[in-house]
Parts: C-alpha cells; sequence; structure tokens
C-alpha cells in the first residue's frame, strides 16, 4: 500500500510528469506518430486522393506510421566516409533534445491548494506571481525568456548536424537554415517582448491566469509569432532548408534509419513546444480549468495548433528563400515593431 | 471564349492583398478538407471498366507479321527491337521503355500488332518487361490477386470533375 502511494507520488511529481507523460516525451512522441498520419491524411484529403489506408483499413491507415517507424528502426544506419562517426550519430540526438528540453519548463497547467492529483505538490511549485502552484518540469519565474532561449539553440544543433555530415546539400541547407533562424528567431523574441511588456512580467503563468487572453490584448503579436513558429519549425511554406525537391533533404540528406527519425522528429517537437507557447500567452492556456484538466486543455489546444500548421501543407507551395525573408523582414517585422508598440502602450495604460 | 474567366495575379500590389491571396487559400484548403473530392480509386477493391480502343499493353500476331521492322523504325521510345528468329524477323518489346503511344500498331503494314486492354501489371524484374516473340505472341494478362470488389465507370460531372458511378454490364 504504502509502495503504491510512492509510486503514485513519484510519478505524479511534476518534475517527473511533465517532461516525461503529459506534454513530455510519451504524449509527443504518439503526438508525433498522429501528426504525421493528419498531416499525410490533410494534404491527401486536399488532393483528391485517399492517402495511408491499408495498414489498417478500421483506422484510416493509422497503422501505417507505427509501420514506417519500425521499418526505419530496423533499417540500416549508414555512416559516410569520411565524416566524424561521433558527431555524426551524436548531433541528430542533440537536436531532437534541444527540442525537447523546453517542455521541461512550459507550465502546462496550476495547482490548485487543495482538490486536485497534484495538490500535494502545490508548495513545491508554488508561483508567488499568481499564488497557486504550477504543473511544470521546473518552475522559474523567467520561464517565457528560458524557453525561448533553448528552443534558439535548436538551429545552432541543425547547422552542426550538416556541418557533420559533409554533404554539400547539407551545407546548402544549413546556409538557408541560418538565414531563416536569424528572421524568425527576432520575430519570435520581439512578439515574445511585447506581450511581456503587456502583461509586465516573463511568466506565462501570470499571462493566463490574468484572464485576458493574449490574442485579443495584442493581435498582433499573435500573428507574428504564430508566423515565426511555422517558419521557425519548417513547415510549408517554410521548409525551405529541407526542400527536398532542390536539396534531397537538407541538413538530414546523409542520415537513414533512426538517425533519420531522430532528424526528422526535432521539426515536429519543435512546432509542439511554440504552439505550447502560443496556447499559453495567446490562447488562454488552461485558464478556467486547473490541475489535470486544465492540462489537458492546453495539450489539446496546442494539438489542434500543430495539425493546423501540418495542413498548410495540402495549401501551400514552397517560398524561395528570398521570398521568406523579404516576407518576414518587409511585411513581419514592421508588424512585430507595431506589436511591441502595441504592448508598450497597452502595458503602461493598463496596469495590472 | 467569353465564358472562360482567368483570374490575373498582379504582383507587387498592398500587402492587403497578400494577406486576403494567403486567406483564400487556407479558406479553399479547408473547403477541400471538409467535403473531400476524391478522385483516386482504392485499386484492388475498385477498378475503372476501360474505354474501348484504351491504349493498353501490345500483343503480336506472329503468323501475319511479315518482317518488315517499320514497327522498330518507328517507335519513339527505342521499346521495339527486330530478332531473328528462325530465319524470320520478329519485334519484341520492352515495357521498361514502352511509351504505349501505339504508333507501331498505326504503322503496321499487314496489322500484325493489336492494343490490349491489359494495363494493370506487375514485373519483379526488368529482364520480365521484355518480350520475346514466342511470349509477345500472346494475350497477356495479370488478374488481380484479390478479386475485383466493384466494377467502376468514369461519367463527367460538371461539378464535381470526374465521377464514379457503378458499371452495371
Ligand atoms: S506503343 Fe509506342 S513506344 Fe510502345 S512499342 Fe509501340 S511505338 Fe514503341
Ligand atoms: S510493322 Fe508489323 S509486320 Fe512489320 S515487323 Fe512490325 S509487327 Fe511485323
Amino acid at each position: 500500500m504504502n509502495i503504491l502511494f510512492d509510486i503514485r507520488y513519484y510519478i505524479l511529481y511534476p518534475s517527473f510528469f511533465a517532461p516525461i507523460i503529459l506534454p513530455g516525451l510519451i504524449f509527443t512522441a504518439i503526438l508525433l506518430l498522429t501528426t504525421i498520419w493528419f498531416e499525410r491524411k490533410a494534404a491527401a484529403r486536399v488532393q483528391m486522393r485517399v492517402g495511408p489506408y491499408y495498414a489498417s483499413k478500421r483506422l484510416g491507415g493509422y497503422l501505417q506510421l507505427v509501420a514506417d517507424a519500425l521499418k526505419f528502426v530496423f533499417s540500416e544506419v549508414i555512416v559516410p566516409d569520411g565524416v566524424n562517426p561521433t558527431l555524426f550519430a551524436l548531433t541528430p540526438v542533440l537536436v531532437v533534445a534541444m527540442s525537447f528540453l523546453p517542455l521541461a519548463v512550459i507550465p502546462v497547467s496550476v495547482i490548485p491548494p487543495s482538490g486536485s492529483i497534484f495538490s500535494i505538490y502545490f508548495y513545491d511549485f508554488y508561483d508567488p506571481n499568481v499564488g497557486l502552484g504550477v504543473l511544470v518540469g521546473l518552475f522559474t519565474q523567467y520561464n517565457m525568456l528560458l524557453i525561448l532561449a533553448i528552443e534558439s539553440i535548436y538551429p545552432a544543433m541543425i547547422i552542426l548536424m550538416a556541418w557533420s555530415t559533409n554533404n554539400r546539400f547539407a551545407i546548402v541547407g544549413a546556409v538557408r537554415e541560418s538565414y531563416l533562424s536569424v528572421s524568425y528567431d527576432v520575430l519570435l523574441l520581439m512578439s515574445t517582448i511585447s506581450m511581456a511588456l503587456e502583461y509586465h512580467t516573463l511568466d506565462l503563468v501570470k499571462i493566463v491566469q490574468s484572464g485576458v487572453p493574449g490574442i485579443l490584448a495584442n493581435p498582433l503579436a499573435a500573428v507574428t509569432f504564430f508566423i515565426a513558429m511555422i517558419i521557425g519549425s519548417a513547415r510549408f511554406p517554410f521548409d525551405i532548408a529541407e526542400a527536398d525537391t532542390e536539396l534531397v533533404l537538407g541538413p538530414a540528406t546523409e542520415y537513414s534509419g533512426l538517425l533519420f527519425v531522430l532528424t526528422m522528429a526535432g521539426s515536429y517537437v519543435g512546432n509542439f513546444v511554440y504552439a505550447l507557447v502560443f496556447t499559453d500567452m495567446f490562447l488562454w492556456g488552461w485558464y478556467p480549468l486547473s490541475g489535470f484538466p486544465g492540462a489537458l486543455l492546453t495539450v489539446i489546444k496546442a494539438s489542434i495548433l500543430v495539425f493546423f500548421s501540418v495542413f498548410l501543407r495540402s495549401v501551400y507551395g514552397r517560398y524561395r528563400l528570398d521570398q521568406a525573408l523579404r516576407g518576414s523582414w518587409k511585411y513581419i517585422f514592421p508588424l512585430a515593431i507595431a506589436s511591441m508598440f502595441l504592448g508598450l502602450v497597452v502595458g503602461y495604460l493598463w496596469i495590472q | 471564349m467569353d465564358s472562360v474567366k482567368i483570374k490575373e495575379y498582379k504582383k507587387g500590389e498592398s500587402p492587403f492583398n497578400v494577406v486576403s491571396g494567403h486567406l483564400q487559400a487556407v479558406g479553399a484548403g479547408i473547403k477541400y478538407f471538409v467535403k473531400p473530392q476524391r478522385i483516386t480509386l482504392k485499386y484492388p477493391d475498385e477498378s475503372m471498366s476501360l474505354p474501348t480502343g484504351y491504349r493498353g499493353m501490345i500483343r503480336l500476331y506472329k503468323d501475319v507479321c511479315i518482317g518488315c521492322t517499320l514497327c522498330a523504325m518507328v517507335c519513339p521510345a527505342d521499346a521495339m527491337k527486330m530478332v531473328t528468329d528462325q530465319g524470320k524477323k520478329f519485334p519484341t518489346i520492352n515495357y521498361g521503355r514502352c511509351v504505349f503511344c501505339a504508333f507501331c500498331v498505326d504503322i503496321c503494314p499487314v496489322d500484325a500488332l493489336k492494343e490490349t486492354g491489359v494495363h494493370d501489371a506487375a514485373f519483379s524484374n526488368r529482364r520480365e518487361l521484355i518480350f520475346n516473340p514466342e511470349k509477345f505472341d500472346q494475350d497477356f494478362d495479370q488478374p488481380p490477386l484479390r478479386p475485383v470488389v466493384r466494377k467502376v465507370k468514369a461519367v463527367i460531372d460538371e461539378d464535381k470533375g470526374i465521377k464514379y458511378v457503378p458499371d452495371t454490364e
């Protein structure tokens, strides 16, 4: 009995629960398969096809993804001549790790002092800004900045990956990624700063608990953040770094087998991370709820966002690099500056 | 030609046009996502009955052929080659190259070649794609491993484009 209680205590402990179970590893892995399935199905529907179907007719071909994953796991990993094998094998792991890390600091729900299965951890994860506990792997009051800081290491890992494979397509992909990463990191940071100015905080929990969804408080920042999210996670029409018609697969060209799965997973996980931040910052996160239902509400909203951003594949072609850069610097960057001014003005008038 | 309207996409106009263009594109995508207009068939379960005169695989009537080599000469894809069999020339065909243009059928002076309606065949290696005169002389067919459940026929529909109706024959 006591042992069962102990196990429950440790499994539900937010530092384990958040990074491993709910928004973390297990949920993200399931979401990953579902997202790729949805991407293929949605593109097929729009393009008048059927999509994956025969692997499991009743489930609409869902098991096709499981079959693909199994195939990748058991296929050979080819290490090209003349690369450093340690770096070659390590970089995809780093890419995925760097995109997973922010999940440990994104708050997904609050813990009320009593009445929730998480209430025993109320004091360990107490947030003085809102007077509630926070369901998060590692609590800091500056989580907005920390998330963006960790996530901005991700493009560096992509570039490291391309450099370590010593392949011309990978290098070209890496150059494109470096151009893009500068442009979207600026947009992400500026829209985040405008929200911080508006709500007088760097704590996502306080933004959600303030009761005003950010998309109403600063719609410009929401638009900017959303577009930056699509660029940042290499979704269509911005999958310029891994443009498969021009660059084979960009930075991931040389990878096969399990390492290839890791390189692909990185961008989807990144998309989910940005979607979670977007949900917290602009879409009210868990707001009316708390505890476990609140966490569920947050990840459901984020999953819908991820589904929408992969749905764009069926609508768009791919921008050229110069078009994407022109779009982000000429049109979205002024929008980001405008959102910052809006945040300043509204934040000045609206003292909480 | 008044009924055909071509939509011009002008470049370099105000950013608001760009925004509305994106919204239209996403809207169109969502429309098709909610109401899909599939035009592909789930093949072994449904299959289309082919129209008469369909240009499928070619077959040779060996006893009619006079070995004039015209078919090999006209073939744009270099799929037909002549071989000598017991002192007589006959064409062979390589389905790895053939583009099913049926020029060879048209040019044959004695009608020794004919298009069959067979088009769904699978081969496990490239050597099998080359039909020597003996194999070329027979009717070739490769029925699906599972029986076709539903035969359908394509009809043109004003709203939808292509529509499939069950073939009653
Ligand atoms: S159908 Fe056309 S391509 Fe094929 S063998 Fe005849 S001439 Fe050549
Ligand atoms: S054109 Fe006709 S008759 Fe001449 S070689 Fe070809 S099949 Fe035989």
